[in-house]
């Protein structure tokens, strides 16, 4: 995808801890998407985070129809072996 | 625009903006089961909890379980909820079943705790916005007087998730606008609907800070400056850094 590296990066930053590691990416992705594109995929970021939370502090599990969709990459990733797997 | 971000150097939406206007009136005002005191001291400690030496070496255990100690806090919270807080802050990844049933057993009720959760969840999805653009974080708004309504939905109960929920054919209005009548109700849309006032408001957010709920599917024309693509990665990308399994 184009940009996705820049994409990514960007959402490991904002996620990280040092602030002065933000600027690169940040500024890369302003060059590349332009201001409403960096907008847009800080408030993506900032969603995301908050969402995240409310998941795995309210327990809830995978819907029946996802988790069988997801059942065989789930499996090749390994990621069952995680202890939230179990809400599953 | 509204004043929110009037001085910032960036131009921000005016619909988010608004989204944000009405989501930062909301953590300030009396909820379902806090007062707007209490709210805004969560929303403080939201942003404290970054800077919390207890939080930092549990993070930092094989087991946050391992690790004893007291939060370092603003001293406005009882200590559990602070621990919540805390929590739900820094280590989301790694709560469990059995640390929230202490949670409630410590006296903390289930419908206080998940309105705890999403003060939380409001303050992060703007300040980490707030962060990646550079912003500093928007001022905490004066609380506002008036009592919880203590409220409690009659239809919530126990389901698949740790808290209980309102299943759609339980409902009633409460979840209306939230809850689609075509198809079952993702389970994130049920996660706090044991306080529907607080599904409302986050919705809202996630109706312009993500996307409407009509258009997350629609692939036949883009929302945001960015791709359904794009913003599906970044999605993706987050929740895999916060090892979010759902």
């Amino acid at each position: 995808m184009p940009n996705g590296r820049l994409l990514a990066a960007f959402a490991e930053a904002v996620l990280g801890e040092q602030e002065t590691a933000l600027t690169r990416p940040r500024s890369a992705l302003a060059m590349a998407l332009g201001p409403a594109g960096l907008s847009d995929a800080a408030g993506v970021v900032g969603l995301f985070n908050a969402i995240d939370r409310i998941a795995d502090a309210t327990g809830i599990p995978l819907e029946a129809d996802t988790a069988a969709a997801s059942a065989d990459f789930r499996a090749a990733l390994g990621l069952d072996r995680f202890s939230v797997a179990e809400r599953t | 625009m509204t004043e929110l971000y009037a001085s910032t150097p960036m131009a921000i939406r005016d619909d988010l903006a608004a989204a944000h206007a009405r989501a930062w009136a909301h953590v300030a005002r009396p909820g379902s089961w806090w007062d707007g005191t209490t709210r805004v001291a969560i929303a403080g400690e939201t942003r404290n909890a970054s800077s919390c030496s207890l939080c930092r070496r549990r993070k930092e255990a094989l087991s946050p379980f391992a690790i004893e100690g007291t939060h370092d806090s603003l001293g406005q919270l009882s200590e559990i909820v602070v621990e919540v807080v805390h929590r739900v802050r820094t280590d989301p990844g790694r709560l469990s079943e059995r640390w929230y049933r202490g949670i409630v057993a410590s006296g903390l009720s289930e419908e206080q705790y998940v309105e705890v959760v999403s003060v939380v969840a409001h303050v992060v999805a703007i300040d980490t916005m707030a962060r990646g653009l550079g912003f500093d974080p928007l001022l905490l708004t004066r609380p506002q007087p008036g009592l919880p309504s203590r409220r409690r939905p009659a239809g919530a109960k126990p389901g698949g998730a740790w808290v209980p929920w309102l299943e759609p054919a339980d409902a009633g209005d409460a979840m209306a606008g939230i809850y689609p009548a075509d198809r079952p109700a993702a389970n994130i849309r049920k996660a706090m609907s044991l306080v529907p006032e607080e599904v409302h408001s986050f919705f809202d957010l996630v109706a312009h800070q993500y996307l409407p709920g009509t258009a997350m599917r629609d692939f036949s024309r883009e929302y945001r400056a960015i791709s359904h693509a794009r913003i599906e990665l970044l999605a993706a990308r987050v929740s895999a850094l916060n090892r979010c399994f759902y």
